[in-house]
């Protein structure tokens, strides 16, 4: 039995099923790949299967890894290929590596958002850059203390670590880097939220791009 | 691949994977090569839709056509409702994200009477009109089919076509007639009239009713040389067929989210309650190596590590051991449970135990019916209570901690000795755990009854009888729960409301089409949802138009009645029918169909064949 770690990205429409739907997706293409998935051997044998990072619903991601556990011998190169034959539409297999970091040490987060159907692309990007060069920009938060729900409220600017303003032809673009992780995670949704008040007829595409370590280096 | 306006929607909705398509499995075609599009669509959410075993059939037997492209539309949950209507989007399907008033073909599964109004829902959400007379352009044709067709009246006036029976054979020459009309520009009386000399498509418009001065039906005349009675189609042998090869596998949990394979069309049982096991005769029995083979091939095709072997009785299917045998070879090794849901107390064996818990264990389920043996033979469910205690033995020795039982309240000839008797068989089933010399240490049984209200359906020997009020049924719930002694029981009981509401569509006739729409208009939809169900609109609906519900669901009619559902004909005779009837009034019972056939006619429909009939002489 050993660990490898499955690197795809989840584009276009198939970014609308959640974290859950996704694992029995996988779970159903890895039974079609017929790859030897190792079982837990309890009264209900299910495969071993853990996410680095579950994505939100309705993101993007050129960066989702997952580990699964494998019996007998079969090469990475010969479990990619068995993997991207089976995968639905929207997933697609790019790397089986073994695993070099645990998935604790994931950091930060960088993303891409592009913005749609704004009224004057343009002005959307003048106020987006005004909003972010402020002093604070505080939201409402649902979180949790304990087991009880609670309304938070965060600074996103204080969370900002790195951003990104332009225009790729007629389309606003904002790459930004944030806290993401167990400890601490931060939802660029907040802040697109946030820009999207400026222009209620537009609408946004998170893509996550790269997870980075607290050094700023990626996760492998 | 939904439309490009629908995009800024989704993040705003529960669940936007309902609303994109794109399954794996899912069947995209080039429209300019097709000559006829189909919007099959299933008048609930997505998870129920996907759920059910008739859609993926009909879908994979129409695509199989190069010239048909049909699609999958489910009804879009309130709050995307809501998105659409705000934002100008048409229902659309799911393949193509194309509007569903474009189609050809707009196809209904009636599944159950409480939704009917998404039916009028999603027509409206679609642009059309919802009545029949208002739609004058060929297309789209409006087709109802499903269990609920057997009495489609209330819903007449809404569809344009209803198909009578099993969809797998006779929608070719359907499809056909439709692509000639529309290739030679015919209009769609002309089109209406041709579909309505096919076997087994009924043409309500093309049916007058007239009403006797009590309410009662006089006379359902038919009209422009449509046929006296329509009869249901039925195939006449299960391995030739075609199965689907794949299932489009839903990224959503959904609530059957697994491989379900119709082994058995048709029961042999007879129960006089079960409108299934008459509509859905003759016996018809596939065979095992197909079934294996199918089964092996929609595993590979899918993922699914669960396979459900569906009929309407399992464990009635003859080669039932055999068939394990086979599928059991390969499902051990890959993991894939198999589960069986129609078992019966009856039949079920130490080694049939022993096969179904090779895998995983799933519960274990039930279905007495009644709580007395008197009550047992008037409904002909032919289970004796040393058989439910037998059974249980069983299940407890091989591990098992919890029961379901299934029950129903209402049944006609029932007593107050019989409805304490439910809560009897159940503590009999709780003593039976506790006499068990090897139950695991420290664990305690959990008995769970779960009580439905009988409802009289048409094509039953019930469906002269009245059923019971709201009222009578309420009382009879505390009645049962007053004689239950022990928190080991469970009891949950299905809402008198929502059963009430079923027995005056199954029965009823053309003028509910009134109250249907009447409460939809007032914001009746997704009816068959605790949240969602308001009986208060219901009430003032019928009110409002003039009808007296009772009059359909609480009143016992004459044998010689004119039932609205006459000139509709599912092989079993009405004198067969009443036969039955009467003998439920004195407990007896009727043989089930291989032990001696009671000739109810349904063999006719398969050229005189029925498998019970062939294994009731070879035995």
């Amino acid at each position: 039995m050993r660990c490898v770690r499955v690197w795809f990205h989840k584009t276009g429409p198939i970014r609308y099923i959640s974290h859950l739907d996704l694992m029995r997706t996988m779970t159903r293409a890895i039974r079609r790949s017929r790859i030897p998935l190792w079982y837990t051997e309890g009264f209900n044998p299910h495969p071993y299967m853990t996410f680095a990072l579950p994505l939100s619903l309705g993101m993007q991601s050129e960066c989702e890894s997952m580990d699964i556990r494998i019996e007998g011998e079969m090469e990475n190169g010969e479990i990619c290929r068995a993997l991207q034959g089976v995968m639905p539409e929207g997933i697609t297999i790019t790397d089986i590596k073994d695993p070099v970091l645990d998935p604790k040490f994931i950091a930060a987060a960088r993303f891409r958002v592009s913005f749609h159907n704004a009224a004057d692309p343009s002005a959307l990007l003048q106020n987006a850059r005004e909003m972010l060069s402020g002093d604070s920009l505080v939201v409402q938060k649902l979180g949790k203390k304990g087991h009880k729900k609670v309304m938070k409220e965060i600074d996103l600017l204080q969370s900002l670590q790195s951003y990104e303003l332009r225009l790729e032809g007629e389309t606003p673009v904002l790459d930004l880097v944030l806290p993401a992780g167990s400890v601490n995670n931060v939802n660029p949704a907040l802040l697109c939220d946030e820009i999207l008040k400026l222009d209620p007829g537009a609408y946004y595409v998170i893509t996550r791009k790269q997870l980075l370590t607290k050094d700023m280096e990626p996760f492998a | 691949m939904y439309p490009k306006e629908v995009e800024k929607l989704l993040p705003l909705v529960q669940k936007p994977g309902r609303y994109t398509g794109g399954e794996l499995n899912s069947i995209v075609k080039n429209k300019d090569e097709v000559a006829l599009r189909y919007a099959f669509c299933f008048p609930d959410s997505y998870e129920i839709g996907m759920s059910h075993l008739g859609i993926k059939i009909l879908y994979s037997v129409a695509n199989a056509r190069p010239d048909v492209w049909c699609e999958r539309v489910f009804a879009p949950w309130h709050d995307m409702e809501a998105q659409m209507r705000q934002n100008g989007i048409p229902l659309y399907a799911l393949e193509s994200g194309d509007p569903v008033k474009d189609f050809d073909l707009i196809g209904f599964t009636l599944m159950y009477e409480l939704c009917y109004t998404n039916v009028l829902n999603m027509l409206d959400l679609a642009g059309l009109p919802i009545r029949a007379a208002d739609r004058h352009d060929l297309t789209p044709i409006v087709v109802g089919g499903g269990a609920c067709a057997c009495n489609p009246e209330p819903m007449a006036p809404f569809f344009d076509v209803i198909s009578l029976g099993e969809g797998e054979e006779m929608y070719d020459a359907f499809f056909d007639l439709l692509k000639d009309c529309k290739a030679r520009g015919a209009d769609k009386q002309e089109f209406l009239r041709e579909a309505a000399k096919l076997p087994g498509f009924y043409v309500p418009s093309l049916y007058d009713v007239s009403y006797h001065e009590d309410g009662t039906v006089e006379a359902v005349t038919p009209r422009d040389g449509a046929p006296a009675t329509v009869q249901k189609q039925v195939i006449s042998d299960l391995d030739k067929v075609p199965y689907p090869e794949k299932f489009v596998v839903p990224y959503l949990e959904v609530v059957h989210d697994r491989v379900t394979h119709e082994i058995m069309r048709g029961c042999i049982r007879g129960c006089r309650f079960c409108q299934a096991g008459f509509l859905y005769r003759p016996i018809r029995e596939k065979s095992p190596d197909t079934i294996n083979d199918q089964c092996r091939a929609l595993c590979d095709a899918t993922g699914y590590d669960e396979i459900s072997l569906s009929s309407l009785s399992t464990s009635d299917y003859t080669k039932l051991e055999a068939l394990l045998d086979k599928l059991l070879d390969w499902t051990i090794p890959e993991k894939i449970n198999i589960a069986l849901p129609s078992l019966r107390v009856d039949n079920f064996s130490d080694s049939l135990m022993e096969k179904l818990n090779k895998v995983r264990r799933s519960g274990l389920t039930f279905a007495p019916e009644a709580g007395t043996q008197r009550l047992r033979d008037a409904i002909n469910k032919n289970v004796t209570e040393d058989e439910v205690v037998r059974t249980s033995r069983m299940a407890f020795r091989g591990g098992w901690t919890a029961v379901k039982l299934y029950f129903m309240l209402g049944l006609p000839t029932e007593t107050p000795d019989d409805v304490a008797g439910i809560a009897d068989l159940a503590q009999t089933v709780v003593n039976e755990f506790y006499r068990n010399p090897d139950k695991p240490k420290g664990k305690g049984v959990t008995v769970s009854i779960s009580v439905a209200s009988f409802v009289p359906k048409p094509f039953t020997p019930f469906q002269w009888e009245p059923q019971d009020t709201r009222d009578m049924l309420l009382e009879k719930q505390k009645l049962l729960l007053s004689s239950i002694h022990t928190k080991k029981i469970n009891a949950s009981f299905h809402k008198v409301d929502v059963s009430f509401l079923e027995g005056v569509f199954a029965r009823g006739d053309r003028r509910l089409s009134a109250a249907i729409e009447y409460a939809w208009r007032h914001g009746c939809k997704f009816d068959s949802w605790d949240d969602s169900f308001q009986i208060e609109r219901w009430e003032e609906a019928f009110r409002a138009c003039g009808l007296d519900p009772l009059f359909y669901c609480s009143r016992r009619r004459d044998f010689s009645e004119v039932l609205p559902w006459d000139h509709l004909d599912f092989g079993i005779r009405k004198a067969f029918l009443q036969k039955e009837n009467e003998k439920a009034h004195r407990s007896e019972t009727t043989p089930h169909c291989r032990l001696q056939c009671a000739g109810c006619g349904a063999n006719k429909l398969n050229g005189g064949n029925c498998d019970a009939l062939r294994q009731s002489l070879v035995s």
